[in-house]
């Protein structure tokens, strides 16, 4: 069986000399803050596979040397002597101690410091707002006038562009069902909701393509609510911002009350 | 300690009132059993087919794929791949697992393991299947509804739940079909709950119970606690679905009057998380008991057990924020559920410990029981050390709603619970039905499906690390998911030996049940709770005289025993 998967077809590809680690890796992180993401990641795991290895021990050593075989009397005891309930309660606070609330504090301060610690309101940042809606990203820039919702906004369709190097806030909504705005490539993602916002910010590092998907069920066609994620340096940026708010001027209608989706930044 | 008087039922005469309408605590615990085993299946067919759209994507379904969806020529189209995850979830959980752990051990065990001759009130207890199959009917029937059964996941989110994203009969019918089982649910948990504390045995108090009953006792609880909240909730979504009221709908799609879909979530998973307990406990007391009666040793620290089980109770309560966490809820909200998730595991460890105290320096006979129960240990410990990456908020921001998280929840749920319970069916076998299963096949199954069920969640852990989002039906139209066909197509192929290792299962159970000749002796693993006391299969009546509880269920090697065996019957006086 295993070597039907091995010798399929789909397999002898590229993918095939990929390693196993290379495959299981996350997506490149191209974000300043998802490394903080991925190392607590290992930290837990490292933590984890120290009391798993742990567990094993005792699991498969006690089978192995108390088997009815080699062991033929079992010791009587309910494990209520002081040493005895003092080695459980040990592990239980060493766990907690050791794991639980090093990863709590560790994660609680990435989360106080950095993932909720808001751009201030007069950093100079992209902003960009999300409306979700089954199925597709839309993607709204205030235009010249810097303004949300007017008729000078650029706005996209499961296309989003940023500057690496420079924080980008998002507000998103919903139109009809739950939707999750999800980047892989920066370990983040948030629930497009109707009729509450709901916001993100991050910054991005490395020029390129990357992947958007929609993390949240939301309907036949979930798994194809994909949208790219163009990252450019920022003279490319404010080269491709210029060209797009003059088509935008150009363009947009104001007649058109459907493109007036937005809502003013709040 | 009983409270008052038990009479002893008539004895069935006809087919009728001995397997349909019967009041024995028994019968419906094996009515419950088929029931669980046959959702078990159809769940399990459904898995696989979910499993082979992942891995060949657009390719027809072997053998039976061509009759299921003969329009597309034997492959599984996307909008009934909705169905098919939200209906394997839905069943698996309410009409498989809850069946075979709460309906039909529970229904078995606690009279006969606390020394009663039935339920505190049968005729609910019979009810309480009865409704169950109406909603299992309901349930159904809504594949047959012309738009297709509910497609919005197990979690049935609105607004994709309410008519804005499912307009079709499936949907109500799948949240009618949960409210009528919460109701048969609840009924049964009101009958536990009454029996433990009424009916024990006189001489039996509470840490003189197995701890089976700790486990399914705490479940009844957390049954008769928060399934009335889901139930609300469900009737919120039928009348938003029905009636036209906005509670879970907002924004463009609210015509008047503006609700919130985020407070279903709270709904859900006030009860959702509790409802993961209400799964496992009753595993954990099986596996608690198991562990001790075949390392022939009195479970070690068994009352740090039973009190760490009803400490995760009480905080299992206290967590279900961390489901939301991408939902943006306050910081402060956040963090506090944050904080009391991980409190969950110094309980955790204590049991564990507890567990692995059970087989230090014990004698173990390795039967089919006790290896499903140290396989449970195996996989528990994997499902609960997977949580921590979930709890803590900043590394759930990237794996909320991807494989890994389907990869955990199958570890503690399905994996357990699986194991948990197929090791119940193997040791209570004789007491249900009088014979014993083949031992053999019995190992044979309990190997193959280990390696199968770690291949599948191993692999759902890896694949979600790598980045791979749930209920998506073909995970290859994006680019960073490219690379993960080759583990996908392992994932299968492990789902595929797990399942095909379920049908060694059923020809072993089918054939003691029916066909086996061999009787099982009264005690055939030699243990001394209650229930093997009397003779095998377990007749109408369990006990013909009340007994009499002198001592603890696990008393193995004690040095004052009386007999010439290894263990004291709880009826017997200690020397």
């Amino acid at each position: 069986m295993l070597s039907t998967i091995l010798l399929s077809p789909a397999v002898s590809t590229a993918t095939q000399k990929m390693g196993f680690f290379e495959m299981i890796a996350p997506p490149e992180d191209i974000s300043v803050h998802g490394n903080k993401i991925d190392w607590l990641f290992n930290y837990t795991t490292s933590m984890n596979v120290f009391f798993f290895v742990l567990v094993c021990i005792g699991l498969f050593g006690f089978s192995y040397l108390y088997h009815k075989k080699r062991h033929p009397k079992a010791l009587y005891t309910y494990g209520n002597t002081k040493t005895q309930i003092a080695v459980a309660t040990g592990i239980g606070i060493a766990v907690f101690f050791g794991i639980d609330l090093n990863i709590t504090r560790i994660s609680n301060n990435d989360y106080v410091e950095v993932f909720t610690n808001w751009p201030k309101a007069d950093e100079d940042v992209v902003k960009v707002e999300v409306m979700a809606q089954q199925w597709a990203w839309n993607f709204r820039y205030a235009g010249k006038d810097g303004l949300f919702n007017t008729e000078d906004d650029v706005t996209t369709l499961n296309d989003l562009r940023v500057p690496a190097g420079k924080k980008v806030v998002f507000q998103m909504i919903s139109k009809d069902v739950i939707h999750s705005l999800y980047f892989p490539n920066a370990r983040r993602k948030v629930d497009a909701i109707p009729g509450r916002l709901t916001r993100m910010w991050y910054e991005l590092t490395k020029p390129g393509i990357y992947d958007i998907a929609c993390a949240e069920m939301c309907g036949t066609y979930h798994y194809r609510m994909a949208a790219k994620l163009t990252v450019y340096t920022q003279e490319e940026y404010d080269r491709w911002v210029e060209q797009s708010q003059n088509l935008a001027m150009q363009t947009n209608d104001p007649e058109r009350p459907d493109a007036f989706w937005g809502w003013p930044w709040q | 300690m009983a409270f008052y008087e038990q009479h002893i039922h008539p004895k069935p005469t006809n087919f009728l009132s001995k397997y349909i309408i019967s009041y024995d605590h028994k019968v419906i615990g094996k009515q419950f059993l088929w029931y669980g085993i046959f959702f078990l299946f159809v769940g399990g067919l459904m898995a696989l087919m979910i499993r082979w759209t992942l891995a060949y994507p657009g390719e027809a379904f072997p053998i039976i794929g061509s009759f299921l969806f003969p329009e597309t020529g034997g492959a599984v189209p996307p909008d009934t791949y909705a169905m098919l995850f939200t209906m394997h979830g839905t069943i698996m959980i309410f009409y498989a697992i809850t069946p075979i752990l709460i309906g039909a051990f529970g229904n078995f065990c606690i009279p006969l393991m606390i020394g009663a001759r039935d339920m505190a009130f049968p005729l609910l207890n019979m009810l309480s299947f009865h409704v169950a199959v109406l909603s299992a009917v309901i349930l159904m029937g809504s594949l047959f509804t012309p738009l297709g059964a509910a497609a919005g996941g197990w979690t049935s989110y609105p607004t994709l739940s309410t008519l804005i994203g499912s307009p079709g009969m499936g949907q109500t019918l799948w949240t009618l079909a949960i409210f009528i089982l919460g109701v048969s649910s609840t009924m049964g948990a009101v009958n536990y709950i009454t029996t433990i504390i009424t009916l024990r045995a006189p001489g039996m108090g509470y840490f003189d119970m197995p701890l089976t009953i700790w486990g399914l006792g705490l479940t009844a609880v957390l049954n008769a606690i928060f399934l009335p909240v889901l139930g609300a909730g469900c009737l919120l979504l039928i009348f938003d679905r029905v009636f036209g009221t906005t509670f879970f709908l907002a924004g463009a799609a609210a015509t008047s009057g503006t609700g919130d879909p985020v407070l279903f979530q709270h709904v859900f998973w006030i009860f959702g998380h509790p409802e993961v307990y209400i799964l496992i406990l009753p595993a954990w007391g099986i596996v608690s008991d198991l562990l001790s009666f075949f390392a022939r040793k009195p479970a070690f620290g068994a009352k740090a057990t039973a009190l760490s089980m009803t400490t995760i109770t009480i905080l299992s309560t206290l967590v279900y924020g961390h489901h939301m966490f991408t939902t943006q809820m306050s910081p402060l909200l956040t963090q506090t559920f944050m904080t009391l998730t991980m409190t969950i595991s110094i309980p955790s460890a204590i049991f564990f410990a507890n567990w692995l105290g059970t087989i230090w320096k014990g004698s173990i006979r390795f039967t089919s029981p006790m290896l499903f129960s140290l396989g449970v240990v195996f996989v528990f410990g994997l499902g609960g050390l997977t949580g921590l990456y979930l709890g803590t908020v900043t590394t759930d921001l990237f794996l909320h709603d991807t494989y890994f998280v389907v990869g955990h929840f199958h570890y503690t749920m399905a994996a357990s619970v699986l194991l948990g319970g197929l090791g119940a069916v193997y040791f209570w076998m004789p007491k249900m039905f009088g014979t014993i299963m083949n031992e053999w096949w019995a190992k044979v199954h309990f190997w193959i499906t280990m390696v199968g069920l770690n291949i599948v969640f191993m692999g759902m852990l890896l694949i979600g690390y790598a980045g791979m989002h749930r209920r998506i039906f073909n995970p290859f139209v994006y680019e960073f998911t490219q690379k993960l066909i080759p583990l996908n197509e392992l994932t299968t192929w492990g789902a595929i030996i797990m399942g095909f290792a379920q049908i060694i299962f059923v020809i072993n159970f089918v054939h003691a049940v029916f066909f086996k000749k061999e009787k099982a002796s009264d005690n055939p693993w030699e243990v001394g709770t209650l229930e093997w006391t009397i003779p095998s299969p377990a007749p109408h009546y369990n006990f013909d005289k009340i007994p009499v509880v002198k001592c603890g269920p696990h008393e193995f090697g004690n040095p004052n025993l009386t007999g010439d065996r290894d263990f004291q019957y709880q009826t017997e006086e200690l020397a």
